[in-house]
Order: C-alpha cells, then sequence, then structure tokens
C-alpha cells in the first residue's frame, strides 16, 4: 500500500508545479457558474417547478456538477496511452506494481489536487456570491463518499480508454467519445430528472449516472432516508467491482499485442 | 516575396505530407470522425432534451437554436479544419520543435498552419450544414443568392473571430510554461456562443459583446436570418470585429515568435 501512495504524493507534486494554471482554471469555472445562473434564470422564467426541481435545487446541481467535471479530469486516458504509443509502459511493467493499481493512485494526486483547487472557490462563490443554501440532512455526509466511488467509477472508464492504445495507438477518437457519452447520459450537464421518463429509465440502468447522477442527487436532496441513498450506494459499489473487473481482464487479453521497438 | 499562387501550391504539397503521417492510425481516424460528429451534436441533444420541458428559451424556440447552433457549427470548423495545429503550439514551444519554423524561407504563421489539416474536421461542417438545411426548412427561411452571400461574409467573419481567440490563447504558450489553462479557458468560453446573448445581462453580456466577442460567432449574425427586424446596427461591424480581431492576433503571434529563444538544447 505505501508503494502506492507514494506514487499518488509524486503525482500531486507534480500538479502541483502547475499551479498557476489552476488560476485560470477557477476564473473559467467563476465564469461558467455565471454563465448557467442567467442561463437557468431564464429557463425558470416559466415556472417554479419543472420536473420536480426548484431553480435553487437545479442551479445546485449544475453548479456543483462542473465542479465534478473538473475534478475528475486527471487525463488518465491520455497519459496511458501516450505511455504505451512511447513505449514508456515497458519500463511499468518492469517494477513489481500492478499496472492497473499504478494508474489509479498516480490519478489520485490529479484529483486531490483539483478538490483542493476547485472545490473551496466553487462552495466559497455559491454560498456568497449566489447565496445558495444547501438543506441539512444525511446526504451531506454520504456526498464525500458517493464522490469517492465516482472518482473510482471514472476511472475505470479512462483506464480502458487508456488501455486501448494497445490496439489503436492513438486514442483521441475514443478519448472524445468516452467524454460525449459521459457528460450527455451521466446527468453532468442537465440532471437526469429532465429527460423523457423512457430515455431517463435506461439511462438508470447504465452505469454513467453513477459518476455524477447520485452524488449530486446526494447534495441537493439530502434530507432523504437511507431507504435512498442506500440503493444508490450500492449500485454504485457495483458499476466500482463489475468496471474494475472488467478493466482488468481487458488489460490481460490487450497486453498480449504491445510491441515495442527497440529503446 | 513568395506570391499567392506559390503559396497555395505549397499549402497543398505540406498537406498531402500531413495526411499521408495521419493514416497510420487508421483505426483511430475512423473512430475519430465519429466522435467528432456526435460530438458536434451532443449539446443539441441537450438543448433538445431541455425544450421537452420548457416552451422557448429567453423567446427563442427550438428551431431557431438549432438555426443558432448550426451556425456556431459552421463558424468554429475552419478553426478545427485548418488552424488545428495551434492544440499544439504549447507542446512544440516547450520541447523546441518550434525552431524548426525559423528556417524556412516562409511566412512563419502559414508554414505551421498549413502543417496540419483535420480531416476529422469535415465532419463537424457535415453536422452544420445538415442542421442549418433541417432548421431551415422548419423555418421556412428561403435562400436566394443575397442572402447566401449575406451568410458566407457573416459566417466568414464569425470563423475569424473565433480563430483569433483560440490562436490568440494559444500564443500563451511563448511566455508561460504550461499554456493549456489559457487555451482551456477560451475554449470554454467559446462553447457559450450559441446561447442567446439577451439572457445575460450587465457584466456577462459585455464582456460577451466587447471584450472576448463570443456573441459575434454565432448569436448576434445569425438575428440577421431569424429576426432581421430586430437586429442592432452593431452586428454590421461583425467583418470589422473579425478582421481586427485576427490583425490584434497576428501582431501576438508575432511578438511571440520574436521573443521565442528556444530551450536551449
Amino acid at each position: 500500500m505505501r508503494r502506492y501512495l507514494s506514487l499518488t504524493r509524486a503525482s500531486f507534486q507534480e500538479w502541483m508545479a502547475y499551479r498557476l494554471g489552476f488560476f485560470f482554471t477557477i476564473i473559467g469555472n467563476i465564469v461558467y457558474l455565471g454563465v448557467a445562473y442567467y442561463l437557468w434564470s431564464s429557463i425558470y422564467e416559466h415556472s417554479t417547478v419543472i420536473r420536480g426541481m426548484t431553480f435553487n435545487e437545479t442551479f445546485i446541481y449544475v453548479a456543483l456538477g462542473s465542479a465534478i467535471f473538473i475534478l475528475l479530469k486527471t487525463y488518465a486516458d491520455w497519459i496511458i496511452s501516450h505511455e504505451i504509443r512511447e513505449g514508456i509502459i515497458a519500463i511499468h511493467l518492469t517494477k513489481p506494481l500492478d499496472f492497473q493499481l499504478y494508474s489509479l493512485f498516480s490519478s489520485l494526486g490529479g484529483i486531490l489536487m483539483n478538490l483542493a483547487a476547485i472545490s473551496i472557490p466553487t462552495i466559497l462563490v455559491l454560498t456568497l456570491v449566489f447565496k445558495v443554501q444547501i438543506a441539512p440532512g444525511p446526504g451531506l455526509f454520504l456526498f464525500p463518499l458517493s464522490l469517492f466511488f465516482a472518482v473510482l467509477i471514472s476511472f475505470c472508464f479512462d483506464y480502458f480508454i487508456g488501455i486501448s492504445a494497445f490496439y489503436t495507438e492513438s486514442t483521441w477518437g475514443i478519448s472524445i467519445t468516452k467524454d460525449v457519452i459521459i457528460t450527455v447520459f451521466s446527468g453532468a450537464l442537465l440532471p437526469l430528472q429532465f429527460f423523457p421518463d423512457t430515455i431517463q429509465k435506461v439511462l438508470l440502468m447504465l452505469p454513467f449516472q453513477a459518476i455524477y447522477h447520485t452524488p449530486l442527487m446526494m447534495i441537493t436532496r439530502p434530507d432523504q432516508g437511507w431507504d435512498v441513498f442506500g440503493p444508490m450506494l450500492v449500485v454504485q459499489a457495483f458499476w466500482i467491482l463489475a468496471l474494475f473487473l472488467l478493466t482488468r481482464l481487458y488489460y490481460n487479453q490487450a497486453i498480449k499485442v504491445l510491441r515495442i521497438s527497440g529503446g | 516575396m513568395r506570391s499567392l499562387r506559390e503559396y497555395i501550391r505549397l499549402y497543398f504539397i505540406i498537406e498531402a505530407q500531413y495526411i499521408k503521417a495521419r493514416m497510420q492510425y487508421r483505426a483511430d481516424f475512423i473512430i475519430s470522425s465519429f466522435g467528432m460528429f456526435f460530438a458536434s451534436l451532443s449539446s443539441l441533444a441537450i438543448f433538445w432534451v431541455l425544450f421537452e420541458s420548457i416552451p422557448n428559451l429567453a423567446g427563442w424556440s427550438l428551431m431557431e437554436m438549432v438555426f443558432i447552433y448550426a451556425f456556431y457549427m459552421l463558424a468554429i470548423s475552419p478553426m478545427q479544419i485548418l488552424f488545428d495545429n495551434f492544440w499544439q503550439l504549447r507542446f512544440h514551444v516547450q520541447e523546441g520543435t518550434f525552431l524548426k519554423y525559423y528556417f524556412r524561407p516562409l511566412n512563419m504563421m502559414f508554414y505551421y498552419t498549413s502543417e496540419m489539416f483535420d480531416l476529422k474536421g469535415l465532419t463537424q461542417l457535415l453536422a452544420g450544414i445538415i442542421l442549418l438545411i433541417y432548421s431551415s426548412v422548419h423555418l421556412n427561411l428561403t435562400w436566394s443568392f443575397p442572402r447566401l452571400s449575406l451568410l458566407l461574409i457573416t459566417l466568414f467573419s464569425a470563423a475569424l473571430v473565433q480563430i483569433s481567440i483560440i490562436v490568440g490563447a494559444s500564443c500563451a504558450a511563448f511566455w508561460v510554461v504550461n499554456a493549456w489553462p489559457v487555451l482551456g479557458l477560451a475554449s470554454r468560453l467559446r462553447e457559450f456562443a450559441p446561447y442567446p446573448m439577451t439572457i445575460f445581462d450587465g457584466a456577462f453580456r459585455f464582456t460577451f459583446t466587447y471584450i472576448v466577442p463570443i456573441g459575434f460567432i454565432a448569436f448576434y449574425p445569425s438575428q440577421l436570418f431569424l429576426r432581421p427586424e430586430d437586429v442592432s446596427p452593431l452586428i454590421y461591424l461583425s467583418p470589422v470585429v473579425g478582421i481586427g480581431l485576427f490583425a490584434i492576433t497576428y501582431w501576438i503571434w508575432s511578438k511571440g515568435v520574436n521573443s521565442y529563444s528556444g530551450t536551449g538544447s
């Protein structure tokens, strides 16, 4: 375990070198919050409740959704595919480390950095500028756990795309397609409640909703009971297990086609 | 100085080489083309879902939004297809491979730009054309020759605005080590271009009209075709805005190119 944690520390320090960049990311997110505020205000000019959600709930959902979006950006898919294409992966294969865990713990450093840099300014702007109030309830305490689960699920997708480089070398296309599918189907931009009922039912059965919809519902409606939150966490846990196993099997298959041409 | 004809000939020669090199990742190329096409339609899908619950957005109907979005797609395609290399500028500058552009008797921006031609960006252009025709039919818009010419002129200016913003942002690479956040911020701002600018007020409307004029990428020029009766005279300035912005960006680029001193290796 200590070996893996040191990977997290190293990647955290690597990201620290780019801390000036976070200044721009934070500005970008504050502008986004403003745009979202205006956009949703004009959407809610016709009625106070749309699809069972008030303006306040939707705005918290969308605003924190954008913060999670930045949080999950570790570029693990780009890094892994780069390592495979350039043959750097050969170095990793000689180490006594599991490649999946190696990639996961390296990504966690970026996530910790994002967490510190993005969540604090976003919450400050939400409460101070937009005067948003979050209702108390058990959901507030379960939100961090659910968010951690979301990180693991999101990592599985990135890892899957990265590994695909064994077959396609460049993974630009799959990465972009994955981003599109996740942002639309996970409820990252629009709460799933807004989708037509049948589409919504289908989306709730897919793993994508466990990345954004689940943690965001916990924080927008925190005053619900275990009968609601319990199953949500179980579904997330199920997807973590399933996706970790599937990507492991995929890796074992994909590694067989690896060719590295000299040093 | 080389003649324009010579530049055009060179452009095709450099391009052909690039496309040949690109084809080595064939599977990725095919997936990329599809991915790009669906990525273009994804924001529109969000609008479509949203309009299930609301009658209009600040007075704009779904079909009008589709038209504005189609205009946006067409306006951002030239950047994607012709100027794609600027997304890589920060790597070239950081790793020192940018030095090679100094050693050719060519205009540096021309040489740098011509080195990449993004074939998959053509699917974005295609998505824009399909959506433009689709919304025109639903909105009963007729395309006479003068109106078509107006469309081309406004698209040209809109494309210049958007190219200037992204290329200008990419030039940050000449002065800071990691230029990605600047570029990321610019491309994030660009994504707000298809929203009706009338939903904003105060500082946001001012910024999107005068400072980072993303309003000129899609919303303001689209009004000329959707609601010509209540167009503000400001719109007729759009070619000036486009050319002016590009001139500023070219000036920034020249400054950057002159101050770059390589990586020392």
